[in-house]
């Protein structure tokens, strides 16, 4: 749906963004994630067209948008980091005026106005002055606008930035339903937590460059085969370390109490085959599995420049 | 799909409805209308009850107090515009800006120039209706006569290129700078020069050429006629006031004051410049204000920009 190819800019001799390339399939919810001052926002605002890049090539449905063609811009729906909005507007304005702004007029604007005000549960503020709304409410009138042309790619900066707990999780729940509609969705965020539970792809910037990208799902089981497995026994500890020592699969130990932490470089049929060796040596196994990876260890590991584990998942771990 | 050039059609124009829309609930420009035509309905009243009075004392009509009316009301609608104008139009980019709903419209399909345009029309619309609003007072002239409607047209298109040069001056500083309260200051400081600036330099030019001179003529013992502030005299034509005085001096005060403002800064001779002053004033300003919305618009188009910048490389 979206690729982007070796997209360069730099502002006076800082260089934003060094060669990045990226590709988002239709239908994905990419999660957009790298340390401040990593290229996010320069990217985001280059898909806009709000900057230009000095060099790179951006294609959106197989048609080149690196030249901000007007036409294109009724593809991307953008929401600023900041709210951007009119105090001095009604809420159901505020929506016309954007509608207006793709051209969409009369009652195709209005029946818009209406159904994305109810989907963005402000149905019942369309007469209020947006400085009435509360934060949260400004954010989802914001998204709201962002969808007045029915976009195929949805543009979030940091959506969720300064808004509580319970609006920033009415707001993820909002983002995942228009998801799920069919709009394509880059969302930058800090919060990793919240981006591993709803997106299904991921990209991670650094230096203006993707140093790790692809399906969220792949990329938290390499974390998951890179994390020790964690084995605790009833009985037999002793038994249970000879075993393990002997195992072709195992790497690493560190014992502590009755609890091992196995470097473990099998699949799942080898886990299961070793605990089923275990248990056959009379073994009394109390706790089986894989330590959890998430996004905020691997994104950390990424940008502290340690090895990281999805990256170095098939190289042989030192014992 | 969005019409890309919708100048000539501001009803379709959503920048231009929407500032219609916040200016109309701002209690602003009412409260300017009403004192604005409170104190030209004051004064025009005022100088009405002086003549009448004056009759019943002297059994003389002045009807050139009248035409003296005509002129206050004129300057003030003049002033006015030319305050106004900056004030309405130097904040209005940067504001957005400052708002951060710039970018929100730049992503749309709303150009560059759309948003330019629907800004200038939204604050020349409210300077027409300032002006509007003064015909009852300025149409007291006609009761006794003395102006013509040509005269009165011709003014209007001077308040009219007035409007649209300030503005445009406003609008260009206003994408230029980030902030508002610098657009202003900037705007206003243009406007100061090209109404005071450009007179002081021809003063100072005119001096120092008179100073130049006098030494000659001891030197000769003879008279130079044709001392003056040279080329330098053709910046006033980018100065509206001239050509405001020059329009009021044909029509209501006497043409001679008119053509002597050829002879301010030192005698010349007649030229197509010198005496097709207001046309060629009126046209440069207009030609200006062009340029002026033109560098606004391409200030505002990143993809413009990028050219220009692969241009310079």
């Amino acid at each position: 749906m979206l690729k982007i190819e070796q997209l360069k800019k730099s502002y006076g001799n800082f260089r934003a963004l060094d060669g990045l390339d990226m590709e988002i399939r239709r239908g994905a919810l990419y999660g957009f994630v790298g340390p401040n001052g990593a290229g996010k926002t320069t990217t985001i605002k280059i898909l806009a067209g709000l900057l230009s890049p000095d060099e790179g090539r951006i294609t959106i449905d197989g048609q080149d948008a690196s030249g901000a063609d007007w036409s294109l811009k009724g593809k991307i729906g953008y929401v600023p980091d900041s709210f951007g909005v009119y105090d001095n507007l009604t809420t159901w304005e505020y929506m016309e005026f954007f509608a207006a702004c793709y051209g969409i007029e009369g009652l195709t604007a209005r029946k818009r106005c209406s159904f994305l005000l109810d989907q963005a549960g402000l149905g019942g503020r369309r007469d209020f002055y947006v400085d009435g709304l509360s934060r949260g409410m400004k954010q989802r009138l914001c998204l709201a606008r962002a969808l007045i042309h029915e976009p195929a790619l949805l543009i979030l900066d940091e959506p969720s930035s300064g808004l509580d707990p319970k609006s920033r999780r009415e707001f993820m729940e909002l983002i995942m339903e228009i998801n799920e509609q069919g709009t394509t969705i880059l969302i930058s965020s800090h919060v990793l937590s919240e981006l591993s539970q709803i997106c299904t792809d991921i990209g991670i910037i650094e230096q203006g460059r993707m140093v790790l990208g692809g399906s969220m799902k792949e990329i938290l089981e390499r974390v998951d085969h890179s994390n020790p497995l964690l084995i605790t026994v009833y009985r037999n500890a002793d038994r249970a370390m000879g075993i393990l020592r002997s195992h072709s699969c195992v790497r690493t130990i560190s014992i502590k109490d009755n609890c091992f932490a196995v470097g473990f470089t099998g699949d799942t049929q080898d886990e299961a085959l070793l605990l089923q060796q275990l248990v056959d040596a009379e073994v009394l196994v109390n706790g089986f599995s894989r330590q959890q990876g998430n996004l905020e260890s691997l994104f950390m590991q990424i940008t502290e420049h340690e090895e990281a584990p999805a990256i170095h998942y098939e190289g042989r771990p030192g014992t | 799909m969005i019409k890309k050039n919708f100048l000539p059609d501001m009803k379709r124009n959503p920048v231009y409805q929407r500032e219609m829309t916040i200016s109309s609930r701002s209690a602003r420009l009412p409260v300017i209308i009403l004192l604005f035509n409170s104190i030209l309905a004051l004064v025009a009243f005022l100088d009405m009850y002086s003549a009448v009075s004056q009759v019943r004392i002297t059994a003389e009509i002045q009807y050139s107090r009248f035409l003296e009316l005509y002129i206050f009301v004129a300057l003030i609608e003049f002033i006015l515009l030319l305050g106004l104008m900056p004030a309405l139009t130097a904040g209005s980019i940067s504001g957005e800006r400052e708002r951060q709903t710039l970018d929100l419209l730049l992503s749309t399909q709303a150009t560059p120039a759309q948003i330019v345009m629907g800004k200038l029309f939204s604050s020349l619309s409210r300077a027409a209706l300032l002006v509007i609003s003064s015909f009852p007072v300025m149409a007291l002239v006609f009761v006794y006569g003395g102006i013509r409607m040509v005269d009165l047209g011709l003014l209007m298109v001077l308040y009219t290129v007035v409007a649209l040069f300030s503005a445009s001056l406003g609008l260009c500083c206003s994408a230029l700078c980030k902030k508002s309260t610098i657009a202003t200051a900037l705007s206003y400081g243009i406007l100061l020069f090209l109404l005071l600036g450009t007179y002081v330099v021809n003063w100072f030019v005119a001096s120092m050429a008179r100073t130049g001179a006098a030494g000659y003529v001891n030197q000769v013992g003879g008279i130079s006629a044709q001392v003056n502030s040279g080329q330098f005299f053709y910046l006033l034509l980018l100065n509206p006031a001239i050509a405001f005085y020059r329009i009021i001096s044909n029509q209501a005060g006497n043409g001679d004051a008119a053509e002597n403002v050829i002879q301010w800064f030192g005698a010349r001779s007649s030229n197509f410049v010198l005496d097709a002053w207001i046309p060629v004033s009126i046209t440069l300003q207009t030609i200006l204000a062009v340029l002026l919305l033109a560098g606004a618009v391409r200030h505002l188009d990143p993809v413009s920009r990028r050219k220009e910048k692969r241009r310079k490389k």
